[in-house]
This record gives structure tokens, sequence and C-alpha cells, in this order.
């Protein structure tokens, strides 16, 4: 089997040792540190996001994975030049005020990482004006907010309207806004002005994804 | 999988049944008329008295030695194999029904040999379902051609085991040899019998049915694997209380087993215990009743006790259509019949209407009911890994065990996945339609059914069997 198959196999069972050891081999073969992510651990991901969403996998299976993914990376980064960095597109992401609860958060951080985004987590109850200053500073591609409870929900909102009152999505075209949480929805996101809603942590890194490759806009 | 989980009676309480039962066919007798049987029993000590027989407890006890306390059915996979003993469970089909609820129309239908065919396809996609008993009566072929076409129907659809009744002895010898072409020859279909045979010889109360118990006699000579069953209903054809009801099912049963192996002595029986319930109103029978099951599991926690392989019946219900009552009373009485560890429940999948009806859909629902049954059966494991110590310390107060590798290795040996029920979020399940379990289980049928399949007879087979039997199904997809 090609090396690429075992790292996408390895990956799916969440063999973190094998993916480690594997993606070693491809180094001492002296692949391209581009292609063992490409062909290996993201073509992985990318597998492993679709049975997910097929119910072929599942969560904790591909937080696994995700895992692998991480342990992967790790090996490769110190390979990295400087084409690789430019890739990586920010995302900031936090729960928002009063809201402690931050395993979906992470849950997503996590993911995003995997996929490739350069992560800063905020870490929870963040205020809306520490998300202003956040996006200030770090001018991210996308920032992810998340509540758990009903009560925090219409932090979302307040959070939205600091940004906007500061002009940064005006300022930064590209700069999107995503929501997501256990009692989020579609419908509440699109009347608080959110520009994208995720209804998991799977689907959070689908769109994520389709608003960086998205050309112009 | 083991059952030995529900006991309805006690060890006393089984005794006190048994020898109740010894009584009835010493003092009572069964009666036997019309039938080489009677020269058998008389033969053999038994007491005779003009078309009654009456079978002292010596007899009894001498068969018990000689009949095996273990039968193996197979199918024409090595997977398929079912061993019939102890508190051994297998769950699959039954019946005769005449009617099918049609996939589209969703109303009741007739039955066709077609029907026999794609229901056991069904079944062999169906992960829950250990053997096909033919569930439905071909209501499009002639009577001399049914059982022939029939048993050939459903090894058309399915590799597991096939069982079903025959007509007469002549349609036995028939279907001997078709499954022995299948299998190469009668040795290698006796070594690993891939189909049995189910006969109705109790007449209940206490009368064998002449014509049913030739039939019976001949597949025991064969030494094929043979159902003996019996299915007096309490309030009719067997006293209205259970304790009395069982009392006579199983005094019945012991005087097929001295039968049986007075006929041919060791040879493959399966004690066909089905006792049942009638509706004080309109003395049909009632399948979905709490003491069908209940009766069901107390006559395999007999017929275990004696170390007899048994038969019986879980899954039944009165409703008409796959609704909450068919969901109820299938799920209890299959419960109980199941976690008593019957060897071969009968009835488990796809039944309505008492025995008169069958639904495709209702195949896949009870499948995902029997995934579940089969979950509680196997129980809760206890050992270092599942004790979970390791991980407990690790994720350690206020973490979670989401990401954990503990979590995602074990997380499918631990639970069970059901295929058609709902779990999805209210908003998943609206943008899907809102479809109900009824139309969620006829989708998965029609993705079986239109799923291309490996044909099931080699052609060469196909061929030969053609030439030599009137096989009406010319289409096998």
């Amino acid at each position: 089997m090609e090396l690429y198959d075992k790292i996408i196999q390895m990956m799916q069972e969440g063999e973190e040792e094998e993916v480690v050891a594997l993606v070693k081999e491809c180094l001492s073969e002296g692949r391209d540190v581009q292609e063992i992510i490409n062909k290996g651990l993201i073509a992985a991901m990318d597998i492993i996001g679709k049975k997910f969403r097929k119910g072929e996998m599942f969560f904790p299976e591909v937080m696994l994975s995700a895992t692998c993914m991480h342990a992967g990376m790790k090996i490769l980064r110190p390979y990295f030049n400087a084409s690789n960095k430019k890739q990586s597109a920010k995302f900031i992401i936090g729960t928002v005020a009063e809201d402690v609860h931050d395993i979906g958060k992470n849950l997503v951080a996590m993911n995003l990482g995997a996929a490739g985004f350069e992560v800063i987590d905020l870490g929870t109850d963040v205020s809306p004006e520490k998300f202003v200053q956040a996006v200030k500073e770090h001018n991210p591609k996308i920032l992810g907010m998340s509540a758990l409870l009903t009560t925090t929900m219409p932090h979302m909102k307040e959070t939205i309207m600091a940004i906007d009152s500061a002009g940064l999505r005006k300022k930064n075209k590209k700069l999107k806004i995503m929501v997501g949480g256990a009692p989020v929805d579609q419908e509440f996101a699109d009347e608080i002005g959110a520009d994208f809603y995720g209804n998991d942590a799977m689907e959070a890194v689908t769109i994520a994804k389709s608003i960086v490759t998205r050309k112009g806009k | 999988m083991v059952g030995n989980k529900f006991n309805p009676l006690s060890e006393e309480e089984i005794e006190l049944i048994h020898s109740y039962s010894l009584k009835v066919l010493e003092e009572v007798g069964i009666k036997v008329k019309d039938c080489s049987a009677y020269e058998v029993f008389k033969k053999n000590k038994a007491i005779t008295n003009g078309d009654l027989v009456k079978i002292p407890r010596s007899m009894v006890l001498d068969a018990l030695e000689s009949t095996p306390s273990k039968v193996v059915l197979y199918g024409r996979q090595q997977r398929h194999t079912l061993e019939l003993k102890g508190r051994e469970v297998h769950l699959g089909t039954g019946g005769a029904a005449l009617n099918v609820i049609d996939l589209d129309s969703k109303e009741p239908r007739k039955a066709t040999l077609r029907d026999i065919m794609l229901l056991a396809k069904l079944v062999e996609n169906l992960e829950y379902v250990d053997f096909y008993i033919r569930p439905v009566v071909a209501q499009d072929v002639p009577k001399e051609e049914l059982d022939i076409n029939k048993y050939y129907a459903s090894m058309l659809g399915t590799t597991k085991h096939v069982m079903g009744s025959v007509y007469s002895i002549k349609s036995f010898h028939q279907v001997k040899k078709l499954a022995s072409i299948i299998a190469g020859s009668l040795e290698s279909l006796k070594k690993r019998p891939f189909i049995s045979f189910i006969t109705c010889w109790m007449r209940s109360p206490l009368a064998l049915d002449p014509q049913a118990t030739e039939i019976m006699m001949e597949i025991v000579k064969e030494r094929l694997p043979v159902v003996l069953s019996s299915a007096p209903m309490a309030g009719s054809t067997a006293p209205i209380t259970l304790g009395g009801c069982l009392v006579q099912i199983h005094a019945e049963i012991l005087s097929g087993l001295v039968l049986s192996q007075l006929v041919n002595p060791g040879t493959p029986v399966i004690y066909g215990y089905v006792p049942s319930v009638a509706n004080p109103i309109s003395m049909d029978y009632l399948g979905g009743s709490a003491e069908f099951g209940l009766l069901n599991a107390g006559a395999v926690q007999l017929a275990a006790h004696f170390g007899l392989p048994n038969y019986s019946s879980a899954g039944l219900t009165d409703s008409k259509i796959p609704d909450a009552q068919a969901g109820i009373e299938k799920a209890l009485s299959i419960l109980q019949v199941a976690m008593a560890g019957g060897n071969y429940i009968h009835h488990a999948a796809g039944m309505l209407e008492s025995m008169l009806t069958v639904s495709y859909a209702q195949y896949v629902i009870d499948n995902d009911m029997l995934g579940m049954v089969s979950r509680i059966l196997k129980g809760i494991e206890i050992n270092d890994n599942s004790l979970a110590f390791d991980v407990i310390s690790k994720v350690g107060p206020g973490g979670n065990y989401i990401s954990e590798k503990h979590t995602a290795k074990n997380l499918r040996k631990e639970y069970f996945f059901p295929k058609v029920m709902d779990r999805d979020l209210r908003k998943e399940w609206t943008a899907k339609g809102s479809q109900d379990l009824w139309q969620k289980a006829n989708n998965r049928v029609k993705a079986i059914l239109s799923s291309d399949q490996l044909p099931k007879i080699p052609e060469g087979v196909d061929f030969q069997i053609r030439k030599t039997f009137n096989i009406l199904i010319k289409d096998i997809k």
C-alpha cells in the first residue's frame, strides 16, 4: 500500500503512533512536506469528514483522528518553509460573555487546527470588547463564537454589534462571523447578523474552508 | 448470545409442572387415530385403549436420555451456523401469513411466491435476523408445486438457514432432493443441514394430527432436523390458566419426544413449544398479549431445564400496521423470550395482525429492535478496560471524555447503533422530510431490494434444479 494510503487508514483508525511513524518514513524518503500534508494528513481528514457526515464515523473517532493529525503536524512543523506558513488562515474563536462552556468550542478549535487553520483561542467568558480587540490585533479571516446557554446567546448579538460599530466588517471585507453551539440555529444566526452558522464541529470546518477558498468575496 | 436472564418459573415450579405433565400422559393419554404412530407406541409398551395411548413415565425418561441436547442448524455460509442448546438465543422470521403490506400503497394484498424470494433477500441483509422461515403462503402457486417452490424461492434470496413445512411425504422427499442437489449430495446435506422442517404434528389438546405425524416420522427416519410444533391456545385448546397451559403443552411435547426417539433414537429434534392465548371475545389468536410472551418464556425455561433444544414464538402483535402498539407488543414478548434463552425464536421479525400479515417495513424496524435485544443480552462487560480507571484519572475532575482514545476505541463495541430509529435533532429530522419510522424503514427496504447482489445459487446448480423441478420463479432480481 502507498504510504499516503497507510496514513489515511491509520488516521481513520486513530492510531497516533502509526501515523507518526509513517510521517517520519515519508520524511526519510525525502518527500515534500506540503505533499505529505495534502496527500496524507489533509486527505485523511477530508475522508473522515465525509464519513462523519454520512454517519459512518462517530464524533469521538473524528476527534481521535484530529489528535493524530496534530501529532503528524508536530513532526512536520520544523520542516516548514515560508511558503507553507503563508497558507494558513487565521481563525479567532471564543465562548461568549458569561458562558464558561468550552467543550464544543475546543472541539471546533481542534478540528480547525487539524484542517490547517491558525487558531487564536480566546477561551471562555469573552466580552464583546475582548473580541473587538483581538480582531483588531490579529486581523483574522473568520471570527467564531460559541454559546451553550440560551441566556448567554444574546451576547453573540452584542458582540456582532460591537464589531460592526467599530467598523471592522466594513474595513476588512474578508472578515466573516460564524456562530455555533447547542441552542443556536440558522434562524438565530440570520437574526443577529452572523455570516455563517455551523451545526457541529465538522460542519464548522467545512464552512470555514469554503470561506477561505472563496475568491474575491 | 445467551439468555438465562429471565426465569418466570422457579425450579420447584418446573418440577411440579413436569410431574403433572407426566401424570397427564399416564392417566389421560393422547389420541392417536389412523396413524402408524399408534403401532409404534403399542409395540413399545405404551398402554393402548381404543384411540387412546397412555405413556408411562419410564418411556419419557428413556426418551429424555436418548434425545440430543444440542441441534446444529447451518446456513450456506459458515457464519450462519446456529447452535440450539442450553440458553443460546437465535431470532428469526416465522409465519404462514396470507397478506403482505404493499411497499408503495401501504395496504394489505395477497402474498405471492415472489414475496418469499424478496423477503428472503431482505432478511439476508438484516443483521440481526438469524434464520428464515418462509413467512407467507404464496397464493399464486398450486398446492402440489408449493413446497419445492417456496424452499427454492427462499434459497434464491438468502444463504441463512431456511425452514418450512411440507404438506406431504412426497413433497418432503422432493425438498430433500432439491437441497441435496445444492449440497452436492444427501450425505453432505445431512452433515450440514442448511434446511429443516416444521411439523404441526399435535392437534391440541392431546391429539395427534395423523398426516403431519406421518410426515414427522418420515423426516425423523431420515435424520434431518425437524421441529415438533405444538401450539395450544389458552382458553380454547388449553386451560385458560397459564400454569395449566404449560402442563398440557409440556405433556404434548413429551409425547412427541417419546415418539421421535422410538422411531429413530438419537435423531436431532427441535422441541416446538408455541403456547398461545385465545382472545376471549372472538376466540381468535392473541399474539400480542403480555401473557403470550410470558407463556413462551416459561416454556423455554421448561425446555432448557430438560436439555431440549427448543423452538418458540415472540414478536407477534395484534396491530394491523407498524405503529406504537406493534412496537410495544413485539418488544415486550421478544425481550421476555430472548431473556429466557429461547434457542430458536420465530415470528421475531415482520409479523402484523398476529400471524395473518407481514410487512416489508416491519422486518427492517424489527431488525433494529432485535439489535437492541442482542445488546441487552450481551449485558454489562466488566474488566479493566471497561472499568476505565486509567482514563478517569487521565481526564481528571472537570475534563471531558469526548476526545479520549478510550472513548473512540470502545464506542463501537460498547454501543448498538440502530439503522432506522430516529436520533436526529429536530432541525435535521425536519430537513430530511419529517419522516416517520414506517417511511424510513420503507426507504431501507427499497435500498436493499434494489441493490445488486451475487446470485445465491450457482448457475450450473440452478440449471440442474430447473431441469429437475418445475421452478416457477424465472426472474431472480
